[in-house]
């Protein structure tokens, strides 16, 4: 475990000195501050256009997190798909275009506590996207009373999501030298995986129903929800760690693969 | 302290290292000759355990490589061709890194830090970012890295390549320190045949894979033969015109 600490700090040092982490961490919290203002200010004008019809039944129903925090935590989530890989693009590639691959596996250190403690480094960037994205919501119980246990929900489904695309980040470092092609591969898998779940609803499966349902399962959109809309399922949260758990034994099977040739 | 037995590589149908079997005991610095693309690079691999070989079997002080690769690779200090560094970490933190995943206890780590840096010569950059070195100074690092665990063995692979007559100069003599100070076992390669004479016990002279000689240099070179002359017939044993290498290299 402390190998994997060795590995972990090393590579957050190195995200921090170079200028990726700064420039992830500065988009995105623009984005969020730019869908944040957005969802904001139409949340104003549906509250206006509500009152000036003197529609009472919608205004009694319209409440903070439902037409506001669950639409920004949404689109959040969406903004991840670029900016996870981003952070995990260099994690393995690096490694071999610096041939810094051949120190670490002629070190006593396992091929285990290799990607685990990338891993750990990419997990905690994420749960610093996390806490600065609770930044948003959180100022809103400043000005009204949001539901703390729903709000709390949403943002454990971004961390969670971000958490798995590090995942699937990893593996897509882990087959290349090259960090452009890491970053395209991880996005395009992370496209996919969102994207899954609208084919499957669109019925472009047929009738094959049990189809329909397994891209269902996979896609990330559909665990994100449910999370966004505060429920909390051990069915969506056990989705996240087996796409971590997955990503993972993938990533070390890569990494191992320079040992089959 | 080295050990390799009956070492092959085998990629397809193609033969990058053929049945070698040599030893390498402590106290020695042995120099891996060959022409470029012979399997010195291979070979060496083998012994780190970045490589599994397709045959054989490679002993780092009589641990398996691969049945006991944690204390296998504790023993050894490898420096690859290209120095394994992180351009955005300075000396000191790199050092200390490698340190760290070597298994140097903590409270061991700052001595085995300063020495390394004391014998490679890094003190004035001690705090540089390695990216802003120059070659030179990359090669040091790199063999610091190699060093800082004080392993009973080093496996160096072309230590000298791109430096300046000054630089090699210097590499050469620590190289020399270390195996003659510390009881070292030392394999290095290299196709320089001065660097060998330089600093090299023994020769192990591998040619497409297979090893063509195994002797200590004071033999190699007795009667004033010229290393040149055996590089030149043993690399060209299956070439076609044997003699217009050996004349080349021999009025040199």
């Amino acid at each position: 475990m402390k190998r994997v600490y060795t590995v972990a700090a090393r590579e957050l040092s190195s995200l921090f000195v170079s200028p990726v982490a700064y420039v992830v961490l500065t988009l995105y919290t623009l984005l969020a501050g730019f869908f944040f203002l957005l969802g904001v200010v139409s949340f104003v004008e549906t509250l206006r256009q509500a009152q000036a019809y003197q529609a009472f039944d919608f205004l009694q129903q319209m409440n903070l997190n439902d037409a506001l925090i669950t639409p920004f935590l949404g689109s959040m989530s969406v903004v991840l798909i670029f900016v996870v890989p981003g952070i995990t693009m260099g994690l393995f590639s690096s490694e071999k275009a610096n041939g810094t691959d051949e120190l670490l596996l002629t070190s006593p250190l396992t091929v285990w506590d290799i990607v685990l403690g990338k891993y750990l480094a990419a997990a905690v960037f994420v749960l610093l996207l996390g806490v600065l994205l609770a930044f948003f919501p959180g100022m809103l119980f400043l000005y009204g009373d949001p539901e703390v246990g729903k709000t709390a929900a949403g943002v454990l489904g971004i961390v969670l999501t971000g958490l798995a695309y590090a995942g699937i980040g990893c593996f897509a470092s882990s087959v290349t030298r090259s960090q452009m092609i890491a970053f395209i591969f991880a996005f395009v898998i992370l496209l996919m995986l969102l994207i899954m779940g609208a084919v499957a609803e669109l019925g472009a499966m047929g009738n094959a129903a049990w189809l329909e349902g397994f891209l269902g399962y996979l896609s990330v959109g559909e665990h994100f929800e449910n999370l966004a809309l505060g429920l909390v399922d051990t069915v969506d949260v056990s989705y996240f760690f087996v796409v971590i758990a997955i990503s993972l034994l993938l990533t070390k099977a890569a990494v191992e693969s320079v040992r089959w040739r | 302290m080295i050990e390799a037995r009956g070492l092959s590589k085998r990629y397809g149908d193609f033969v990058a290292v053929d049945d070698v079997t040599f030893k390498v005991g402590s106290g020695e610095v042995v120099g891996f000759l060959g022409p470029n693309g012979a399997g010195k690079t291979t070979t060496m691999r083998m012994l780190t355990g970045f490589l599994p070989p397709t045959d054989g079997t490679a002993l780092i002080a009589g641990h398996d490589v691969f049945g006991e690769a944690q204390a296998a690779r504790r023993a050894v200090g490898y420096l690859p061709e290209t120095p394994p560094l992180y351009p955005e970490m300075d000396v000191q933190g790199y050092l200390k890194y490698v340190a760290t995943i070597q298994d140097v206890p903590r409270s061991e780590r700052a001595p085995a830090i300063d020495r390394a840096v004391e014998r490679c010569g890094l003190g004035e950059v001690r705090r540089r970012l390695i990216g802003a070195l120059s070659k030179g100074f990359r090669q040091r690092v790199g063999l610091a890295g190699a060093i800082v665990h004080t392993p009973p063995v080093l496996i160096l692979d072309e230590p000298t390549v791109g430096l300046d007559p000054i630089q090699i100069q210097e590499i050469r003599s620590l190289i020399k320190e270390l195996g003659g100070v510390g009881d070292h076992a030392v394999i290095l390669s290299t196709h320089i045949l001065a660097e060998v004479e330089a600093i090299c016990d023994r020769v192990i002279l591998i040619h497409r894979g297979r090893k063509v000689e195994d002797a200590p240099l004071a033999d190699l070179t007795a009667g004033g033969r010229k290393l040149e002359e055996l590089f030149a017939r043993e690399t060209s044993r299956d070439v076609a015109a044997p003699e217009a290498p050996a004349q080349a290299e021999g009025s040199a």
